[in-house]
């Protein structure tokens, strides 16, 4: 019984770190966001300057169909972020 | 930039270059009557960004076709020489209207894979969803 629990807290002390939150990950959903954010930045530069007259249609068109494919990435991937969580919210303990 | 982001920014550029191209028919067919006109025609190049062909066209500096002016015959224009004769445009309005639909259906290819590549991308993003 007392070699089982010790087993069992060794058990845990080795598995311990893998639930522990990675920091690597967030650097690269932040800067992921910086990017997002820089497009949505980039369009919104090319959109003014195309209603003023400065910029052809077609450079609109191309920055506008990239930041869409860019927000429905973001919404897809937040939604996926929600999912998870839920998920461990309904995790019996 | 990924490649779909790629193929949409080379396909602009093609698109934009058809574009450039149109409006130097345009000018061609509106300047027909203007006497000593010599038509416009555009090249095409790649476009070179540090060194390496990025795969995007341009449409390149503009040549004056240097063909024979047409002669036309009346001697009341105030240009008119001793033989009644004055020197017309060279523009031959079937070779632009040619040139327009050429142009018209390599627009419509870019378009087309301009939204292939949307297309494609977007389908990538739908397994994601499910």
């Amino acid at each position: 019984m007392d070699i089982r629990s010790t087993i069992a807290a060794t058990g845990y002390a080795i598995n311990r770190p893998a639930t522990a939150p990675d920091p690597s990950p967030g650097g690269a959903i932040a800067k992921a966001a910086s990017d997002f954010a820089q497009s949505l930045h980039q369009t919104e530069t090319t959109a003014k300057t195309a209603l003023m007259g400065g910029a052809d249609p077609h450079a609109l068109v191309t920055a506008l169909a990239q930041t869409e494919l860019a927000i429905e990435t973001a919404v897809t991937m937040r939604n996926k972020v929600v999912e998870a969580y839920q998920e461990i919210l309904r995790m019996p303990v | 930039m990924n490649d779909f982001a790629r193929a949409s920014v080379i396909s602009a550029s093609g698109m934009q270059a058809q574009a450039d191209r149109l409006r130097h028919v345009s000018e061609n067919i509106a300047n027909a009557d203007t006497p000593g006109y010599h038509r416009k025609t555009v090249s095409f190049q790649s476009v070179v960004e540090r060194g390496r062909a990025s795969g995007e066209v341009t449409s390149g500096p503009v040549r004056l076709d240097q063909s024979a002016l047409a002669q036309i015959y009346d001697p009341g224009h105030p240009m008119a020489d001793e033989t009644g004769h004055y020197a017309g445009s060279n523009v031959d309005l079937v070779i632009e209207i040619a040139d327009a639909r050429e142009a018209q259906r390599s627009y419509d290819a870019n378009l087309k894979l301009f939204d292939q590549s949307r297309q494609m991308s977007r389908a990538l993003l739908e397994l994601l969803r499910r």
